[in-house]
């Protein structure tokens, strides 16, 4: 590459408006000239969209009058104004061959007026940002400095300042990183498996960081507090307002006595929070406090309750939100001819933090089975789009019929975890100390095992259905997962709702003593509450199980009698992200929807996902072989997300249902000396200032709500058609920069045509 | 095995390094040990060399498919001294920022060193992707027409910088992959 510039071409300038100089001088007298070349080719008869690209061993192929359109010696591209003024913006001052990088001598004036331009630039730029080696770097921040003294006092402390304040933010980042969890075992996994499998694992952590700032706040709000009154921290004390307007019978609590009792009721009251876990700070209905008394305010504790849950939804909608807003800008940007940008796949397809030898075999492979199942999917697309109509109606009947059968296996589920949990409800509450000790453990338990049941066969099923489907491979990979992640936590849902129908029915009729069945359910959030602790140590229970029995006693199978056949085709185990994912995301779902009920619940949470954590990564580590087809990190983060924010929608239902419509118990809880939970909010709004009070009463109405809501709309249509135009505007830009580049092949061809004329004349 | 001068590395050296870099002062330490392990006995860390061969064979390349680019956009005259091999790791450590990635990642698959990513380089980099001998030449023309497709803008049938920007900016997955960790460190 040539560093000095060649006559007649003007010299590389750093004003845009320098560059455009070229066409424009010589484009008028050519363009009759070229609409005449472009009649003859044979690529005019193409559509002015995208030509159709020809493989290049074909050019040769082609016509001379159309080789204008073949490459042009790129020699000459590099001598072209934009081409040299974008390689100086990002080597600046020193040209790009290494042999002769010298730094041009500030007293040419040419370079001297370069410099100047410089300086204005190198204050937004960080000088680790250039391209340069490290020697280079520095003198470049020599002369940054000495141009600093020409600069008056006010702009040499401004950019003083901002250096040590970036340079302090530097520092506080990297001391945060050290305090970052498992760094190094995520890492290590990432090098040893991949990108995609170290996904999963950063989203657990993740998930632990959020189950702790939830109990943080749970415990500042509403443990705090009773805490200080009862170890008697503070000098504070209870306040206790006994119910009015409420029969005496809704008030009766019965705690079971504590008598002779066997050993093994220890274990069932420990794994289902029953017995002597009921009146423990783990329930909701130890919480049976009106407020608590300091010595200059109230502190009203059930206000806190209901906030602290608000809070703690609120927290995880923003969290999940801001961590999926990048996937999601990206998933945005991708176009979307593209399912999975071939790019993305070449350039950055290669991790380059791989170490091991075997697992860069599996990088090779994977990639391969990628790519090629990608031109297939191509293939694919393309014949569904040349289906015919009869074909077309075919397809989507069975497709109906197949939805059906989908549905309807979803409601035998529904309806099977239904009956379950009836069934345990009424047993439960007959006389249980007499029954044998499985037998008891197996009746609590019933819901949490037809759940798990139904979990391990309807993705089987699903499987099975998606290959009538006829659809593409990539499609039928996310509506199986996105099926089944419906399953998983709809059959939560269901669960709540059938507690729910069971509460508030009383005998068949509606209750109307205290508004809930308080016979069967004296203190029924707490009942809640311990179904849900049931769920999640039942999940975790599953989950240890399936890695100590069935996947270590694979593998040592698969090791060591490897002779026989069965054991050979069965294989060692795939480390599975989406059923793993699903499983995460079904406990954290508990979690959301239990801890209103259990305060205690997102603790447990914690420590669950933190052992659940070691295990995953050691049954990964000793058991596990990586699958071929890998899942892509930048994918998975975003579904993983997703996923979990289904989960969070998914959670909400019931907590606002339960919250709103159910009449809160009247024998425990804080809530006892209301309707139901959320007259908190209602009773508090009344206690404030009468300016205040309208204010409030005045957002929540309908005259409020209707326009705010229409101008959202607007808003709305108003930024979807803001996208539409500019969406339109990138294709023309795109179409334009296709003409302008055959302008600059066809003249640059023209012009080499014209040396070589004048070469030969010489000669 | 020889080792360099035991010399410690100078306060001012270390502060200059992390300004001037993206590294860390444990990254940069970390570095500066693992060289003085390998340079050749008896020179000032400033002053010694490795060989391409040499750092083509550290664990952190040795199965990288693009070493033998990574080695020769980052020495100086085929040899590696301490400065190139701290300007490498820096491109390379998680803190940089993208343009810098881009650029280098424009740099390292630049083949035949034109300025442009051409079908040239495009086949030689999806050969190298694969690494397998029976590689059809259909599979070949069809993926390299894909990527030119979708980045290359003005049709010339090359990726010009500006162009191949532009596809790193919007594929998600080049900072994660564009990453590699030195040493252990």
């Amino acid at each position: 590459m040539t560093s000095a510039p060649e006559p007649g071409i003007p010299a590389p300038g750093g004003k845009a408006g320098r560059r455009r100089q070229l066409p424009e001088r010589v484009s008028g007298g050519l363009s009759g000239a070229r609409g005449a070349v472009m009649s003859e080719s044979s690529i005019s008869a193409l559509p002015p969209g995208r030509p159709s690209r020809q493989p290049f061993i074909h050019q040769e192929s082609l016509s001379l009058d159309s080789s204008c359109f073949s490459s042009p010696p790129v020699n000459f591209l590099q001598e072209l104004p934009s081409y040299r003024s974008i390689a100086r913006k990002r080597t600046t001052i020193l040209s790009r061959d290494k042999q002769s990088g010298t730094l041009l001598k500030p007293t040419d004036s040419y370079n001297f007026q370069l410099e100047g331009e410089l300086t204005e630039d190198l204050d937004s730029q960080s000088i680790r940002k250039y391209a340069l080696n490290i020697s280079e770097k520095r003198r470049l921040r020599d002369i940054q400095e000495t141009q600093m003294k020409y600069l008056s006092e006010w702009d040499q402390w401004k950019r003083y300042s901002s250096k040590s304040w970036k340079r302090f933010i530097e520092k506080a980042r990297e001391m945060t990183t050290h305090l970052e969890l498992w760094r190094e075992d995520i890492r290590s996994i990432e090098g040893k498996f991949g990108t995609g499998i170290q996904s999963y694992f950063s989203f657990l952590r993740f998930l632990v960081l959020l189950n702790l700032v939830i109990f943080l706040i749970i415990f500042m709000v509403v443990l705090l507090p009773v805490l200080l009154t009862r170890y008697k921290i503070t000098n504070s004390s209870f306040i206790l307002i006994p119910s009015q307007d409420v029969d005496i019978q809704c008030t009766v609590y019965p705690i079971s006595s504590s008598g002779l009792i066997y050993f093994y009721s220890y274990v069932i009251d420990l794994l289902s929070g029953t017995g002597f876990l009921e009146d423990t700070y783990l329930f909701y209905g130890h919480y049976t406090i009106d407020g608590v008394k300091f010595q200059n305010f109230t502190y009203d504790l059930p206000l806190a309750y209901l906030l602290s849950t608000i809070a703690y939804l609120a927290l995880s909608l923003v969290w999940i939100v801001k961590r999926s807003v990048e996937g999601f800008k990206i998933n945005l940007i991708r176009s979307e001819e593209h399912f999975q940008s071939y790019c993305n796949k070449v350039f950055a397809g290669w991790d380059f933090c791989i170490t091991n030898r075997s697992m860069a075999d599996l990088k090779h492979s994977s990639l391969r089975y990628e790519l090629r199942a990608d031109l297939e999917e191509e293939r694919i697309r393309q014949k569904i789009a040349e289906r015919t109509s009869e074909e077309t109606i075919r397809i989507y009947s069975l497709r109906l019929f197949l939805n059906c059968i989908v549905l309807a296996v979803l409601a035998a589920c529904f309806y099977a975890i239904y009956k379950a949990t009836i069934f345990s409800q009424e047993h439960m509450k007959k006389e249980i100390d007499k029954m044998v000790f499985g037998e008891n453990l197996l009746i609590l338990y019933l819901p949490s095992i037809v759940i798990t049941l139904a979990n391990f066969i309807t993705p089987i099923i699903f499987a099975k259905i998606i290959h009538y489907e006829d659809y593409s491979p990539g499609f039928e990979i996310r509506l199986t997962i996105l099926r089944c992640v419906f399953m998983r936590l709809a059959t939560i849902c269901v669960l709540v709702f059938t507690l729910g129908s069971k509460i508030t029915s009383c005998d068949n009729y509606l209750c109307e003593l205290c508004g809930y069945n308080q016979k069967l359910y004296p203190c029924w959030e707490t009942q809640v509450g311990q179904e849900m602790y049931k769920l999640m140590i039942f999940d975790l229970i599953i989950i240890l199980a399936v890695t100590l029995f069935v996947d270590f006693p694979r593998k040592i199978l698969v090791t060591y009698c490897s002779s026989w056949k069965l054991f050979q085709c069965w294989g060692e185990q795939e480390f599975a992200i989406p059923d793993n994912v699903l499983g995460i995301v079904y406990g954290q779902t508990i979690c959301w929807i239990g801890a209103f009920f259990s305060p205690l619940l997102p603790a447990i949470a914690t420590l669950k996902f933190i052992i659940i954590f070691y295990v995953k990564e050691i049954s990964l580590l000793y058991t596990c072989r990586p699958s071929p087809r890998q899942f892509r990190a930048s994918n998975s983060n975003f579904f993983f997300l997703l996923v979990l924010l289904i989960g969070l929608c998914l959670a909400i239902i019931p907590l606002t249902i339960s919250m709103a419509r159910i009449p809160s118990s009247k024998a425990c809880g804080p809530f006892t000396n209301f309707n139901t939970t959320w007259e908190v909010v209602p009773k508090t709004v009344s206690t404030f200032p009468n300016s205040l009070q309208t204010l409030v009463y005045g957002i929540t109405s309908e005259a409020f709500a209707v326009p705010f809501f229409m101008i959202i709309c607007l808003i709305m249509f108003y930024f979807i058609a803001l996208a539409g135009a500019h969406k339109r505007v990138v294709v023309q830009l795109r179409e334009q920069l296709n003409l302008e580049s055959r302008d600059k092949r066809y003249l640059i061809q023209k012009l080499t045509e014209a040396q070589r004329d004048l070469r030969n004349r010489l000669d | 095995m020889g080792q360099c001068l035991r010399y410690q590395m100078h306060w001012e050296d270390l502060e200059e390094y992390q300004a001037l870099t993206f590294l860390t002062r444990n990254e940069i330490l970390c570095i500066h040990d693992s060289f003085l392990k390998l340079c050749p006995p008896g020179k000032y860390y400033k002053e010694a060399t490795l060989t391409v061969d040499q750092v083509s064979s550290l664990p952190a390349l040795r199965v990288n498919p693009f070493r033998d680019r990574i080695c020769r956009v980052f020495s100086h005259n085929n040899v590696f001294s301490f400065e190139d091999v701290l300007g490498m790791a820096s491109v390379f450590s998680e803190q940089a920022c993208p343009s810098l990635k881009i650029e280098y990642a424009f740099r390292i698959y630049d083949f035949n060193e034109n300025g442009f990513i051409d079908e040239e380089d495009l086949q030689r980099i999806i050969l190298r992707l694969l690494n397998s001998d029976d590689m059809s030449e259909d599979l070949l023309t069809d993926l390299t027409s894909h990527v030119l497709n979708e980045s290359d803008l003005d049709n010339d049938n090359m990726l010009s910088f500006s162009e191949f920007e532009h596809a790193m900016a919007k594929s998600p997955d080049f900072m994660n992959s564009f990453r590699i960790h030195f040493w252990g460190c």
